[in-house]
């Protein structure tokens, strides 16, 4: 059988499944660096991973799988992240 | 392992499940998956029994997979006992691969039991994690033995007056695994990665035989509540003693988390929608039941 993706997949000779989750949201965080303590909570607990570390060890929210839930902005110790709504049109 | 290393070694080590699968919004099962196989490596060879994680697309389907690992999809009875088999395999080819077995509680306490309990007793070389939410979530929340007395599912219904909801006491499942003197038994919670992780650690480390690792996961769409609440329910599950952080090492208790001054359970029971109905009588049976099952583990860890 041959495969198609980079990586090992036994079943699924088409490689990996990725699901738009991104587009599920209806609520988006947004993060104020300049409160933000760099602590990690956010990181550590986003279920789909969404939230990145960067070399200099800050953290940046990513969007193009962010479902929206809301528990980076609930279980920042500072507030640094509010969840605000998706406006209709917005991508 | 403290926050700032388990935060560096997750942001150093590969996630190894696809970035976007169909969990629920808010899913802490979903983190719970990401977190244990990104702490087992590339090396590794996993099972999906059906149940949530099955049915996100994680095991495969539409010719694709949705692991960076390879991921099996047995039957709801027999994962632990399929994978003693592939883990004989490789043990006679000479490879050491982490074979995980990743189940929910009604593959593991109900349907998957005498399979897991068969592994246990042989020694299997395989890790076996069993995320517990309580039920049947995938196909519509119906009960298991793992749910908790009065709780609302939709084959537990509750009358408008509040009458209903399941009948029987939740089995005990990490004790009953605990009496199958395992190399290696713990409980975790998505709340706790630190401490997940290192159990993580000392699970792959094992070579003796069976680990069974437990995992309490409220679950946000059949318990009812708001998804930001997720982990924070987590958290209030083990700090009400509800499901308390302990492991079991050859026959060696030891508590994570001190039992003392938890509170009260009422705190963690009225946050969700399925314990609605319960009157001020039932939580405190609840209550009750809870604080022996402490007491228990208490004097067990002090033996």
């Amino acid at each position: 059988m041959k495969y198609v993706s980079d990586y090992i997949v036994p079943i699924g000779p088409e490689g990996l499944k990725i699901v738009n989750t991104g587009a599920w949201r209806t609520r988006y965080p947004v993060m104020d660096t300049e409160k933000c303590v760099k602590c990690g909570m956010c990181f550590m607990y986003c279920p789909v991973r969404a939230i990145i570390r960067k070399e200099d060890g800050s953290y940046e929210i990513t969007f193009d799988y962010c479902k929206g839930c809301g528990i980076c902005a609930r279980e920042c110790r500072v507030k640094a992240i509010a969840m605000e709504n998706v406006k209709e049109g917005d991508e | 392992m403290n926050q700032r290393e388990t935060i560096e070694l997750l942001a150093r080590s590969e996630d190894q499940i696809s970035p976007g699968i169909s969990a629920c919004v808010g899913c802490n099962v979903e983190l719970t998956l990401r977190t244990c196989m990104q702490v087992m490596g590339p090396n590794t060879i996993f099972a999906i029994p059906p149940g949530c994680m099955g049915g996100v697309g994680v095991v495969g389907w539409d010719k694709q997979s949705g692991a960076k690992i390879p991921v099996f999809f047995p039957l709801l009875d027999n994962p632990a006992s399929m994978l003693a088999g592939i883990k004989m395999h490789y043990d006679r080819i000479g490879e050491d691969v982490n074979v995980v077995a990743f189940a929910g509680d009604g593959a593991s306490v109900d349907c998957g039991f005498q399979a897991l309990s068969g592994a246990a007793e042989r020694g299997d070389k395989i890790i076996y994690i069993c995320y517990d939410n309580e039920g049947y979530m995938n196909t519509g929340y119906q009960r298991s033995g793992s749910t908790t007395k009065g709780a609302w599912t939709s084959t537990t219904p509750v009358s408008k007056d509040g009458r209903g909801g399941k009948k029987q006491n939740k089995k005990d499942m990490p004790m009953i695994m605990a009496m199958h003197d395992l190399p290696y038994m713990a409980t975790m919670s998505p709340a706790f990665i630190p401490d997940m992780v290192t159990k993580l650690e000392k699970a792959k480390a094992v070579k003796s035989g069976l680990v069974y690792l437990h995992v309490y996961n409220p679950c946000v769409t059949g318990w009812g509540f708001k998804s930001d609440e997720s982990i924070e329910l987590c958290r209030l599950s083990v700090e009400t003693n509800y499901a308390p952080l302990f492991e079991v090492e050859n026959g060696k208790f030891t508590l994570n988390r001190s039992l003392d001054n938890p509170k009260p359970l009422a705190d963690f029971i009225k946050r969700f929608k399925k314990f609605r109905h319960l009157g001020d009588e039932e939580i405190a049976a609840l209550q009750e039941l809870c604080d022996s099952k402490a007491e228990r583990l208490k004097n067990l860890a002090s033996l």
